[in-house]
């Protein structure tokens, strides 16, 4: 169907509508428009995805000069496929109806690990271990080396990469991983080299938050694109804490150690180098005492990391003369180092600000903050100058000159805190250096200020206003739309109390307490006996969890609940939980239904959908705050009380709320799918906690579903399930991917919830659609 | 857990060369380190050294007793290369605003750095002493006048160091005197009742109420005011001028309020709708909005609406 958004022309593939995905759509161009940034809430399942593609292509096509390219960072790579097949169905819509061969370029990008197609590299089971295996195959310098003595090793990819792909660029079309790697594979060229030359010139690019977010990964792939870029965060609700993430530095006794042989290898091959080849250190001095102005040249293949958003007038300096040479600079790293290890050698916690810090190093081992503040610099042109293959080996090290070079720029916004033990084992000496970020504004700083337009979207936002805040910039448009609905097929219940009236929550005091946990039991009990399928249970944290069902063993409620549904447990095991997931799928496809019992902030909670039969409902049981004794979060909380006027409170219902969303949120992935949302904990049903909910889920939330006893909820519930019962009908021409079976006929939406075109353009739905868009 | 034990004993492998005794034997070990950069205990050092001077265990270099510190880490050269650097610092003392320009000030650090190194390491030492000893008699001036500045970085550290204390000692009396004035305040309306029930003749149940009551407000005024927090300023410099409550508004479900047009008398000719602005060619004299100005939800029609209402009141007002 073919739309048209305030004079903008756009192709939506498929041939209805939802009339949030127009009013999405509409605020979308006005953000562009704009030139600004904007933040949009719309319910999982609502067709985001599409509707912020067709609508920045079909700008990108309109105004070809205003907005030259579109980034789309998405969090996992399943989730980038994903983005990448509805693309490539858009794509495919524009030849069909424009009938010209379409000259758009859209690539995925994603570590070497997921794009490497050398046979040996590719096999290598982390990471690390393949960035490393392939950085010593083609580093500029060992392909240097390889000039003089052909018998080292090469890899074929990377040299016909270099020899051939730069002359013509990859030809338009889609590709995904897969793709990439095929179109490698035929040509003999490296597909990571291939993408990371693209991206160039790609008019869509599609890749994990790091590559933007991450200082370190940034500057090496993102630094060149364009300003006239639109850049959209998708499922951004914990943009913030990717972003600390990506700025904090820990270091344990083992980083030092390693450190330690870190610097005693860089001293001998310095003295074996002086006896070799001297005049390459003499090089590297002379090019030091003329500043840092780096060559480019070398650039691409080598990984070393880049100094985390080190200001420009820095790198325009010379290098401090103390650090000048090699030998002082190794001398100045241990010297560093002792500092550092006498700093853990203690007893007691420490916290103190980077000003702290620096006053004490000075006194302690005379170092000064300017040569601190280059230390990851220098550090890299001395690896890079002593021509170290495996640079995977030097982490611990280049780990520990960033953290160098972070507490010397940057004065407020970090803490450090140093902890001799870790809190739940008092008895055994582990001490870390915690250097946390406490501001995720400055990691995210550069994207806001270099691109034009950035978007931040997910299905939970709530509160909208929050974000600008503590990310610290001005949207232009800040909106949230609700689902509209032919029926109502969430139904959010908040249970209060048991039916012997004992108040039901996860409150520290009455966590333990023998009622509650025999009252959470006799709710899961009850729902297992009538929802159909599979139901989806949420804690708080994995102990919360353990206590729990271990007590529920004990009571014999397990037990009683395994006669209705088998149960699966989530664990902080990867390989465990993927199996338990595989079986709960499979013993609800085979119509006996099943229990998962996970944890909120886990990997359940966050990237998997219980589409349909998958989750009927979804229990959570407590309010999943963090653990609020974390010295981490009680400065980060401090920092934004200070510099954000945060208060405490607010902040921790907010981290709890939006967790709280993301996991009820789960069960109801488009229209037609429909689910139990139960929140099991009597403080739900407070206003400051029921108004931070998304806006979507809040709407169906009466007076009359809060605060209920366990029996009320059923009896609730039941009505509802036999509601939603109803009316059996098959479509298969909605613009959502849901293959599975459907409950709702098409022309029950229609007209509601889902628009043809005349309809679309109807003079009333339009001021319907005007409503939708709650602008915060 | 095998690197674990590894560990352990590395930390507590430190000990005393001499005497052989380590940390993990005498937890109560204290290593010393003399200029020449060896350790020993202490209880050696005490031993060997009863009559003040002795040479070295290791490199049988004249040491003084008075010289033995405590050996702060690990490595016992870096104890020593520390306790050279701060004497060749505190001769070679010039700031970076004492040369013309940053190479020649970079080169002069290089210079510091490479007689610490060659005192370090034993290299050419008796050359090295005297270029230091010339240097101190040349520069005699320059270092005196030098030994009291800082760097000008170590006055920005002292600066920032300062902010925070005061902001922290700010913090401090702040909540204070918040809690004498909550304090004070309660202790104040206790007395009122007390008077209250002496005089009054209104019964003691209903004066206890009210206390009950005003107490009560007490405490949500406290807890109000305890909420309030300073306003301060974004860390880009922009004030923040209020708190923001993240509540959205709750939804009253009893009486709902019907909205009422205003009707206005203007007194003028009847301005057109919003909507016929277009149609009936207004909209041609006023600028058309900017992109910018769409984004927000800004239209030219309100402008233009909103001349023509101002302009239209008032023109038939009836005199008298």
């Amino acid at each position: 169907m073919k739309l048209n958004i305030e004079g903008l022309l756009v192709y939506f593939p498929y041939d209805y509508i939802y009339p949030e995905q127009y009013s999405y759509m509409l605020e979308l161009k006005r953000t562009l428009d704009a030139k600004g940034h904007g933040v949009l809430e719309m319910p999982s399942g609502t067709g985001k995805t599409i509707s912020l593609l067709s609508l920045i292509v079909a700008y990108q096509r309109e105004y070809p000069l205003e907005v030259t390219k579109l980034i789309y960072c998405s969090r996992t790579v399943p989730e980038i496929e994903k983005v990448v097949e509805e693309l490539r169905k858009l794509m495919e819509f524009y030849s069909k109806e424009t009938g010209e061969k379409n000259n758009i370029l859209a690539l995925a990008l994603s570590s070497r690990k997921n794009l490497c197609v050398h046979p040996e590299v590719s096999s290598l089971r982390f990471g690390k271990e393949v960035d490393g295996k392939c950085h010593s195959l083609t580093a500029s310098y060992i392909r240097a080396q390889r000039h003089s003595n052909p018998s080292l090793p090469s890899c074929r990819f990377y040299e016909e990469f270099d020899a051939m792909g730069k002359q013509v660029p990859l030809p338009a079309g889609v590709y995904n991983l897969d793709d990439l790697k095929d179109f490698g594979r035929r040509k003999g060229w490296c597909p990571y080299y291939l993408a990371r030359y693209s991206i160039l010139h790609a008019n869509i690019i599609v890749y994990s938050y790091h590559y933007l977010l991450d200082p370190k990964i940034a500057d090496l792939v993102s630094k060149e694109l364009s300003k006239k870029s639109v850049v959209v965060f998708d499922e951004a609700h914990n943009i913030d804490n990717v972003c600390i993430d990506s700025m904090s530095v820990n270091i344990t006794r083992r980083t030092l150690d390693r450190s330690q042989a870190n610097v005693e290898t860089l001293q001998n091959t310095i003295l074996k180098i002086k006896e070799t080849d001297a005049a390459k250190l003499k090089e590297e001095y002379r090019r030091l005492v003329e500043g840092l102005k780096e060559a480019n040249v070398a650039r691409e293949t080598d990984i070393y990391m880049s100094n985390p958003v080190l200001p420009d007038e820095i790198l325009q300096e010379a290098v401090p003369g103390s650090i000048r040479t090699a030998e002082h600079f190794v001398g100045f790293m241990k010297r560093f180092l002792e500092y550092l290890k006498a700093r853990l050698r203690i007893h007691h916690v420490v916290q103190e600000s980077a000003p702290q810090f620096l006053k004490d190093i000075f006194e302690k081992v005379c170092i000064d903050r300017k040569p601190l503040r280059f230390c990851a610099e220098r550090l890299r042109s001395l690896l890079r100058t002593l021509e170290i293959a495996d640079i995977a080996d030097f982490s611990a090290i280049t780990l520990i000159s960033n953290f160098a070079t972070l507490v010397s720029t940057y004065s407020k916004g970090f803490t450090i805190i140093i902890e001799p033990f870790e809190d739940r084992t008092p008895t055994i000496a582990n001490p870390v250096l915690h250097f946390s970020c406490m501001d995720p504004s400055i990691a995210i700083k550069p994207v806001f200020e270099r691109f034009q337009s950035v978007i931040i979207t997910s299905g939970t936002l709530s509160p909208l206003d929050i974000y600008p805040r503590i990310l610290d910039f001005r949207p232009v448009t800040v909106a949230s739309f609700t689902m509209t609905l032919a029926r109502t097929c969430l139904c959010p219940l908040v249970v209060g109390r048991g039916n012997d009236q004992v108040a039901m929550t996860s409150k520290f005091e009455t966590r333990e307490d023998f009622a509650v946990i025999r009252n959470y039991g006799n709710l899961l009990l009850e729902m297992s006996a009538i929802v159909p399928d599979g139901i989806v249970a949420f804690f708080t944290s994995y102990t919360y969890m353990e206590n729990i069902v271990a007590s529920w063993y004990e009571q014999g409620i397990l037990e009683n609940v395994q006669r209705n549904k088998l149960i699966f447990i989530e664990t902080p095991d990867a390989a465990e939980t993927s199996m338990a997931l595989e079986k709960y799928q499979e013993a609800c496809e085979n119509g006996r239904g099943a229990i998962l019992l996970s944890v909120a902030r886990g990997k359940v909670s966050e990237g998997i959908d219980f589409v349909h039969h998958f989750g009927r409902a979804v229990i959570m049981f407590g309010v999943p705050y963090v653990y609020t004794q974390s010295r981490i979060l009680k400065a980060r909380l401090e920092y934004l009380r200070d510099q954000f006027q945060i208060r405490e409170n607010d902040f921790l219902t907010f981290d709890a709320m939006r967790h709280a969303a993301q996991c009820v949120g789960r069960a109801i992935r488009g229209k037609t799918d429909y689910g139990l949302m139960i929140f099991a904990d009597k403080r739900y049903a407070r206003a400051d906690k029921r108004g931070k909910l998304p806006r979507w889920i809040q709407e169906h939330l009466t007076d009359g579903s809060l605060n209920l006893t366990i029996d009320e909820t059923v009896q609730l519930s039941k009505h509802f399930l036999r509601q939603m019962a109803h009316s059996i009908h098959d479509i298969s021409n909605c613009n959502v991917q849901c293959f599975c079976q459907l409950n709702l006929s098409q022309e029950d939406q229609l007209g509601l919830s889902l628009l043809t075109l005349e309809q679309l353009q109807s003079e009333d739905m339009l001021q319907k659609i005007a409503q939708i868009a709650h602008q915060a | 857990m095998r690197w674990e034990w590894s560990e352990v004993r590395e930390m507590d492998d430190q000990g005393c060369p001499r005497c052989k005794t380590t940390k993990y034997r005498n937890p109560s070990l204290k290593l010393m380190v003399n200029v020449c950069g060896h350790t020993l205990c202490e209880s050696c050092v005490d031993m060997l050294f009863v009559r003040g001077s002795g040479n070295c265990v290791q490199c049988d270099t004249p040491l003084r007793k008075s010289n033995f510190r405590v050996q702060l880490f690990e490595d016992p050269a870096v104890d020593k290369e520390v306790e050279i650097r701060k004497k060749v610092l505190k001769i070679y003392n010039k700031r970076d605003f004492d040369f013309s320009n940053l190479r020649e000030y970079n080169d002069y650090l290089e210079r510091v750095e490479e007689i610490v190194y060659n005192l370090t390491n034993n290299l050419e030492v008796e050359g090295t002493k005297q270029i230091m000893e010339a240097y101190q008699r040349e520069n005699r001036d320059i270092i005196q006048k030098n030994k009291a500045k800082l760097t000008r970085e170590q006055e920005e550290l002292e600066e920032l160091l300062l902010l925070e204390q005061q902001g922290n000692e700010q913090r401090r009396l702040e909540t204070l005197q918040e809690e004498q004035r909550q304090l004070q305040a309660k202790r104040k309306s206790k007395q009122a009742l007390l008077d209250e029930l002496e005089r009054s003749h209104v019964p003691a149940t209903i004066l206890l109420a009210q206390h009950k009551d005003r107490a009560a407000q007490l405490e949500t005024q406290i807890e109000k005011q305890k909420q309030v927090v300073k306003t301060t300023i974004f860390s880009t410099g922009i004030p923040m001028g209020q708190t923001v409550s993240l509540l959205t508004v709750n939804r009253l479900e009893e009486v709902l309020y019907h909205y009422q047009p205003i009707h206005m008398h203007t007194y003028g000719p009847p301005v057109p709708e919003l909507e016929q602005l277009g149609r009936l060619g207004y909209l041609n004299h006023v600028r058309t909005a900017q992109p910018q100005d769409m984004a927000g939800g800004y239209n030219s029609g309100l402008a233009c609406h909103r001349a023509i209402q101002d302009a239209f009141s008032g023109l038939f007002h009836p005199l008298g």
